[in-house]
């Protein structure tokens, strides 16, 4: 009789072919585009959330804020799915037999997380385009809908994270007697202060938002002083109140989680304290003259997330270790070339986004149109690589299809 | 293994054939349509013609507020299909490729970065610098192709890599030129029906009629380099794939084939009466009928590409059941068929009940089904009708006892699309008794 506990099984699926490279670097590059996938999360939760709030209250600057977040939500929301491929790329990676065990048995919620992102993108696009022309406004149903669709896919994807962390609880949530529930409608993992802690800094980061905002633009002729002023007021405000909120937060989540895991003395967790406290501070002193900090605080707002991220991510290791589980003893198989060809895109890419961002922020910074080329240099060198790319990838596969023959 | 989810009458491997095969439209005319603007754009640049214009802010909002986001998220949706449907098979690639998608997720920021900068700027930055950020867009998408096929491309033909195990061995396999060539050609066409919808919606006139023509032009000169690439195409399938599809083994796969080429011809006939010769005539509406046809033909080109690679889902290393086929040596992986045979699938099987483990009469059935699943769940709906109904397969083959179905799970490798049955004798039994009570009854 074949016996298997979740300790033998998530070592057995483990997969065959091991990891490419070392799993610190996927575990690093994970934590990087988790934090930046995260922080566009946030805009789009509270700058939603804030453009219902606008558009509902009387005061026409907040009903101008409403409809400029609204527009900045979906270009953000774009942003964030794109950047999700990363990290949901390297989480298969390093803790595949997690990720995979808990997607399968909530197979039906995975697939409605992709339709409640969609509904959330299109509501928000509708409230967007029905106050596309200064005399209207949109129906803020919209944006009803739009929150409660995101709220869903939060909601979902929480609970998915917090299955891969119940290993010890699988089998008795598939497993029901004789039966095996094959229909992929398990949605068991919740906890509240852990989701408060993905829902309020949501605030405190569109907060720091609307400061950025202010600070870019202050001095367009088409934005009045007060309105800007406003704006970074209330960003000020909010993100400060927001971080305090969080602070407690992360104290309730610290007491729920098990005690046997010492998480108050991990460094990564101390690290992400620290920050923290060191953002509330900057914060405090931004509440003189929000527009002045605000580089400064989206600075530190992401560090903090970072290490905020890291955080979380030692504790999934702890809670990966109570079924004997550890990314660092994963089978290898480097391959150098393949990590080259990442890396090397990795940097030129960089080059390569430089070169809209820059034309973009001086666009959008300027009253009239420019007619001066931005960064004409920068440009050239970036339109440059993307075809040298090609070029060097091509010839690399043209001369292993000769070399294997398989060219023609 | 795995949970199973199973998806009664369709297959959870439908539900990825669904999403893939929509991501194809929103992904490819994404990925063509820069090309189309950035040569009206350098018209309207060069030849000082600023009407022009309208029709490229037209034409880059759909691109970016519908194919943009719904091709990102049915790209996501993808992998959560496979996740859900074939984690060992998407896990068996990652684990492969990893370096390869996150190569193309950087061509991803860069055409989510340009793609807005260029919706942005329109007639707030100088027209070179504009057209600069289009032209970035436009190869940075189509690198996302370069990238992606090769790892669809080893799904068909692994090749040298079965030996080696690297990265590039796999990468640059027998169908990746082909396929790239094919796909090239394909996501033109589409940018070009696309680009005679939305021309169509200008006012009547020069700019709309040469829009319409110069699209058509465009369109047919792809279907045609489409057409020698698509033969080039399954001139490199592997041997066990064209025996599949031209011996008729498969017979929806030549039907599928032949879908595919009907509405390629049907496009390229409306290119040229619609597009070239009278673009007067052409409309929104005939142009978007004309899209879906295009995506009919999609559908069963990639219904195509799947099904001619049976018995495997990744070629030669992984069985469509998610079963490893062979060792690798280069990367120290075992085959899994005759260990699953020996020591039984529910060696791995964390999700099956423990009192099952015993195999016991009363409950045979019972521990079978989930056998069952494992082993044919994914291509195989166990309900009366649907996908592949095995009810009626068994009953097809003249199938009526958990004997004579034992013996043919025995057989099941000799099928050239059937991968092995990789179970003990104990597990066999209890799939033949679960099998047999599917059977419908007085066939």
């Amino acid at each position: 009789m074949n016996i298997i506990d979740v300790v033998q099984y998530v070592q057995a699926m483990r997969d065959p072919a091991g990891l490419p490279f070392y799993p610190l670097v996927f575990q690093f590059l994970m934590v990087l585009t988790f934090a930046l996938h995260i922080m566009f999360v946030n805009f789009v939760v509270g700058g939603i959330t804030l453009a219902l709030w606008g558009r509902m209250s009387g005061d026409p600057k907040a009903l101008r804020l409403s409809k400029a977040l609204a527009r900045a939500s979906t270009v953000n929301l774009s942003i964030a799915i794109v950047l999700a491929v990363a990290p949901l790329l390297f989480v298969q990676v390093i803790y595949d037999p997690f990720w995979y065990t808990a997607n399968t048995m909530s197979a039906v919620w995975a697939m409605a997380f992709l339709i409640a992102v969609t509904a959330a993108f299109y509501c928000l696009y509708l409230f967007y385009l029905g106050g596309k022309k200064e005399s209207r406004n949109g129906n803020p149903f919209w944006l009803v809908l739009a929150l409660a669709a995101a709220g869903l896919a939060g909601y979902i994807i929480h609970s998915l994270t917090m299955e891969q962390l119940l290993a010890d609880q699988w089998q008795d949530l598939v497993v029901k007697g004789l039966d095996v529930d094959t229909s992929g409608t398990v949605l068991a993992g919740f906890s509240l202060p852990r989701i408060l802690h993905f829902i309020i800094p949501s605030f405190a980061i569109s907060g720091i938002f609307l400061m950025i905002y202010a600070w870019y633009f202050r001095g367009r002729s088409d934005y009045p002083e007060d309105y800007i002023d406003f704006a970074a007021r209330l960003g000020g405000w909010l993100a400060l109140w927001a971080t305090v909120a969080q602070a407690a937060v992360g104290v309730w989540w610290l007491i729920s989680l098990p005690s046997k895991f010492n998480f108050l003395s991990n460094p990564f967790f101390l690290a992400g304290a620290t920050s923290g406290l060191v953002l509330l501070g900057l914060l405090v002193a931004a509440k003189s003259d929000p527009i002045k900090w605000a580089p400064r605080a989206m600075g530190m707002a992401f560090v903090t997330l970072f290490l905020m991220s890291y955080a979380r991510e030692a504790l999934r290791s702890l809670y990966a270790e109570k079924v004997g589980y550890s990314i660092f003893d994963y089978k290898l198989n480097v391959d150098w070339g393949s990590t080259i060809l990442f890396l090397a895109t990795f940097l030129g890419g960089l080059v390569v986004l430089a070169y809209p961002a820059v034309v973009a922020y001086h666009a959008g910074k300027s009253d009239a149109p420019l007619t001066e080329e931005p960064a004409e240099g920068l440009g050239k060198v970036a339109y440059a690589l993307t075809i040298i790319w090609f070029v060097v990838v091509a010839g690399l596969g043209i001369f292993i299809s000769m070399k294997n023959g398989t060219l023609f | 293994m795995y949970p199973f989810w199973e998806v009664p009458h369709l297959t959870s491997g439908l539900i990825i054939a669904m999403i893939a095969s929509f991501h194809i439209l929103p992904s490819h005319l994404a990925t063509g349509a820069f090309w189309f603007m950035a040569y009206i754009e350098g018209k309207a640049i060069n030849d000082n013609r600023p009407e022009l214009f309208a029709f490229l802010k037209r034409f880059s909002l759909f691109i970016l507020v519908f194919c943009f986001v719904i091709g990102s998220l049915t790209g996501v949706g993808i992998w959560f299909s496979a996740t859900v449907a074939s984690p060992r098979a998407i896990s068996g690639l990652i684990h492969n490729y990893v370096w390869g998608w996150a190569t193309e997720w950087v061509f991803f920021l860069i055409e989510i970065a340009t793609i807005y900068a260029y919706y942005y700027t329109f007639g707030k930055v100088p027209p070179r610098t504009h057209r600069r950020i289009g032209l970035i867009y436009a190869w940075g998408a189509w690198m996302s192709m370069v990238i992606i096929t090769g790892i669809l491309g080893f799904m068909l033909s692994s090749d040298k890599w079965i030996e080696t195990g690297s990265f590039f061995d796999g990468f640059f396999n027998s169908t990746y030129w082909p396929q790239l060539a094919f796909r090239t050609a394909g996501m033109i066409a589409i940018a070009s029906v696309y680009a005679i919808i939305v021309a169509a919606s200008l006012e009547k006139g020069k700019v709309r009629y040469e829009i319409i023509r110069k699209a058509g032009a465009w369109g047919l000169c792809a279907l045609a380099a489409g057409a020698l690439f698509a033969t080039w195409y399954l001139n490199a399938l592997p041997d066990n794939s064209k025996e599949l599809i031209f011996q008729d083994m498969i017979p929806p796969l030549k039907t599928m084939l032949h879908v595919a080429i009907g509405a390629a011809v049907a496009v390229a006939v409306y290119f040229l009466l619609f597009g070239v010769v009278r673009p007067q005539l052409a409309c929104r509406s005939f142009g978007i009928v004309m899209m879906l046809v295009l995506l009919a033909g999609i559908g069963a080109g990639e219904g195509l590409r799947e099904g001619c690679r049976r018995p495997y889902i990744i070629n030669q290393y992984m069985y469509g059941n998610q079963v490893v086929a062979r060792d690798l040596e280069a990367k120290k992986v075992k085959g899994e068929v005759e260990f699953f045979q020996e020591h039984g699938l529910t060696s791995r099987l964390l999700f099956f009940p423990d009192q099952l483990r015993i195999f016991p009469e009363e409950h045979l059935a019972k521990a079978g089904r989930i056998i069952a699943l494992h082993q044919c769940g994914n291509c195989h709906t166990m309900d009366q009708k649907g996908i592949r109904p095995l009810p009626g397969l068994l009953a097809n083959l003249g199938l009526e006892d958990a004997e004579s179905i034992a013996d043919f799970l025995d057989a099941l490798g000799e099928y050239p699309f059937m991968p092995p049955f990789a179970a003990n004798e104990d597990e066999k039994r209890a799939t033949a008794a679960y099998l047999a009570t599917l059977i419908p009854a007085g066939e």
